[in-house]
């Protein structure tokens, strides 16, 4: 009886739990087999524990320039769906023009289109136009995919912005470029910032698109599924671990960092 | 009042129409330098689209706005030298209180802000809270920073748009004497915008009744209230009994007219409407101004006093005075408020009276208007246009 109680006061805290442990279960695997020394090509059976790979990291022959390739193709992509997504949201919730609600629902159609349909297509017109299939195919093609993204991560942003915030600001002297530069863009940041961490994350680890346009050109999600069919070695967990630690720095940064403001303000 | 008139406000027919809508129909306005004016309506009645066409928020469809001499009807809003508290304050929510106040400093190349943000926010009491956000603040100290963000700008023109519309009514109390005291120790023109009839009137020198694009009435809060010219100024500012009445005779500056029986005399110079004998006016008087007697003491009204009879139809006690609802034949709906100085105890719903007040309370108005017009607004939030 006392345990049924106690299981009824804490149901929400066991199901967060479970639920968080069903999200970070692959993330623990990756981590801990990065630790393995596997006896054959195949990292898929615990054997002992070992910091080779980690030791020598790039140690696998073109991992880490497919790496790197990736990592690029990442950056430049972010930084151009980001540029541009945010002049389209901009656009969406602050002019009225003629297709405007046409433009509205476009926009979502790369994102419910079935990857590997869209990644045809793109070859297809690649392979018409005569473009040369490589670093800047895929680019263009991941500029494109990721640009709903940001787009819908902007524009709700923008729409929760009080438009009389860039009133108040022209009335205080600040004219077109100042307002958009210091009241605009500061209070637009989350958003934006929100869309180029999705655009990044999507571009790195897309592989279908980029499999089918990228020629003789190989990214990290292409060698990793290149090499599955002949042995997986184990600095694919390390790159995987350090990514995710990453990714945990960063938040646990951003928290600290507003955490401090929180302080500071209070 | 100074001979300087670099703050006049001068509207010159302008008006402001969307599509085929007209939210402000030709208006000519002037507001003199170192006055508060209000512009009084409801929601939707052009007061705010009058307000940003001064801000340089809106382009006039025709018409130009002068500030002193200089025509400012095509300047950007960051070229006048006005400054607007927004509605909902507009606080910069990623600058702290001290940056939101020296904005308009900054962005006019002052390097040295330091002494004059502090002074302002002593001037409105915030000193203490410079570094904060605008989110931590409440309400009201919000409103204030909203003040000091405009005023710091030394403005020749400070345009308030509902600035109290969101707080409660105690601390709006408090505020209006605020912005009063602030007004008087600045000097500057202030133009107030609200739907809030006794704001209006306790704040505002001169107050300019709007009503569907078109300013109604303009003056003195006193002199709007004792001597409205139309139905929505009588209803829309305080209540007002309106009786419908037919023109008997002229007898030098009284008119004599008669509703529903009774007889009674309207001072000619309050009529705002042509009184022909066998014409139709609408007389009107204060709740205030009328007295109560009951049917068994009717001999003891005095003469010379307008009387008309009716029966309590409701009353209610709300402490310094009492309200009652008179249901009499020329009005089912007669509204007194009797202070509560020696009741009567007969005076209880069902009781016959006899109601009288000095022809001198008496106000005539065109009876081609609307009777009913401004009675009861809704006082929704407006939004931003029109």
């Amino acid at each position: 009886m006392a345990f049924v109680n106690w299981l009824k006061r804490n149901l929400v805290v066991i199901a967060g739990l479970l639920t968080l442990g069903y999200l970070l279960l692959p993330n623990v695997i990756v981590t801990v087999f990065s630790f393995n020394k596997p006896k054959g090509r195949f990292n898929y059976e615990w054997q002992q524990f070992s910091l080779d790979a980690w030791k020598q990291p790039c140690g696998v022959a073109d991992m880490c320039g497919s790496l790197s390739i990736s990592l690029q193709i990442a950056i430049w992509a972010t930084i151009g769906a980001t540029v541009l997504g945010t002049m389209i949201a901009f656009a969406l919730v602050r002019y009225r023009f003629r297709a405007r609600g046409a433009v509205n629902s476009l926009i979502f159609l790369p994102m419910a289109m079935p990857e590997v349909v869209m990644a045809a297509s793109l070859l297809t017109l690649f392979l018409n136009m005569g473009a040369q299939l490589g670093f800047w195919t895929i680019l263009i093609a991941h500029i494109m995919f990721c640009l709903s993204f940001v787009v819908t991560a902007v524009k709700a942003r923008v729409m929760s912005m009080d438009p009389r915030l860039e009133q108040a600001a022209q009335d205080l002297y600040a004219g077109p470029f100042q307002t958009f530069v210091r009241v605009t863009l500061p209070i637009a940041a989350p958003g934006i910032a929100a869309g180029a961490l999705l655009a990044f994350a999507l571009s790195f680890d897309d592989f279908i698109i980029t499999n089918f346009n990228a020629g003789s050109t190989v990214t990290f999600p292409m060698f990793v599924w290149g090499s599955a069919q002949r042995g997986t070695p184990v600095q694919i967990n390390v790159i995987g671990t350090t990514m995710f630690i990453v990714a945990v720095l960063f938040v646990l940064a951003s928290m600290a960092l507003g955490n401090r403001r929180n302080r500071q303000k209070a | 009042m100074t001979t300087d008139n670099s703050g006049d406000v001068r509207l010159s027919g302008i008006s402001k129409t969307y599509g085929s809508f007209t939210a402000v129909h030709p208006l000519d306005l002037t507001v003199p330098q170192g006055s508060f004016f209000a512009l009084l309506g409801a929601s939707g009645c052009g007061k705010t689209t009058t307000l940003r066409m001064i801000a340089g928020l809106e382009e006039p469809s025709s018409g130009s706005v002068h500030l002193g001499d200089q025509d400012v009807t095509h300047l950007p809003p960051y070229k006048r030298p006005v400054n607007t508290v927004f509605q909902s304050y507009a606080l910069f929510p990623h600058l702290d209180i001290f940056e939101n106040v020296a904005f308009g400093l900054r962005r006019r190349g002052i390097k040295s802000v330091k002494k004059q943000v502090e002074d302002m926010l002593e001037l409105v009491q915030l000193g203490e809270q410079a570094r904060k956000k605008p989110h931590q603040l409440s309400g009201g100290q919000q409103q204030r920073v909203a003040v000091a963000r405009a005023l710091i700008n030394h403005p020749k023109v400070l345009l308030l748009d509902e600035p109290l519309g969101a707080l409660d009514l105690k601390l709006r109390r408090q505020m209006q004497l605020e912005l009063k005291r602030i007004q008087t120790e600045v000097g500057i023109t202030f133009i107030h915008v609200t739907h809030d009839q006794e704001e209006a009137m306790t704040m505002a020198d001169t107050v300019a009744v709007m009503n569907a694009g078109r300013v109604e009435q303009l003056g003195a809060p006193t002199d709007l209230y004792e001597n409205p010219q139309t139905t929505f100024v009588a209803n829309f500012l305080g209540t007002s009994n309106l009786i419908e009445a037919e023109v008997d005779s002229r007898n030098g500056d009284e008119i004599i007219l008669k509703a529903a029986g009774a007889k009674l005399t309207l001072p000619g110079a309050r009529c705002s409407a042509p009184a022909t004998a066998g014409g139709k006016v609408l007389v009107g008087v204060r709740p205030e101004k009328v007295s109560l007697t009951h049917a068994d003491d009717a001999g003891e009204v005095p003469e010379g006093r307008n009387r008309i009879t009716g029966r309590i139809a409701d009353s209610s006690f709300i402490g310094v005075s009492t309200q009652y609802v008179i249901d009499s034949p020329v009005c089912p709906e007669f509204e007194v408020y009797a202070q509560n100085i020696d009741r009567d105890a007969r005076l209880t719903p069902g009781a016959e009276v006899v109601l009288h007040w000095n022809p001198a309370h008496t106000f005539g108005l065109d009876a081609a208007q609307d009777i009913d017009a401004g009675v009861e607004t809704v006082e929704a939030d407006e939004g931003v246009a029109a």
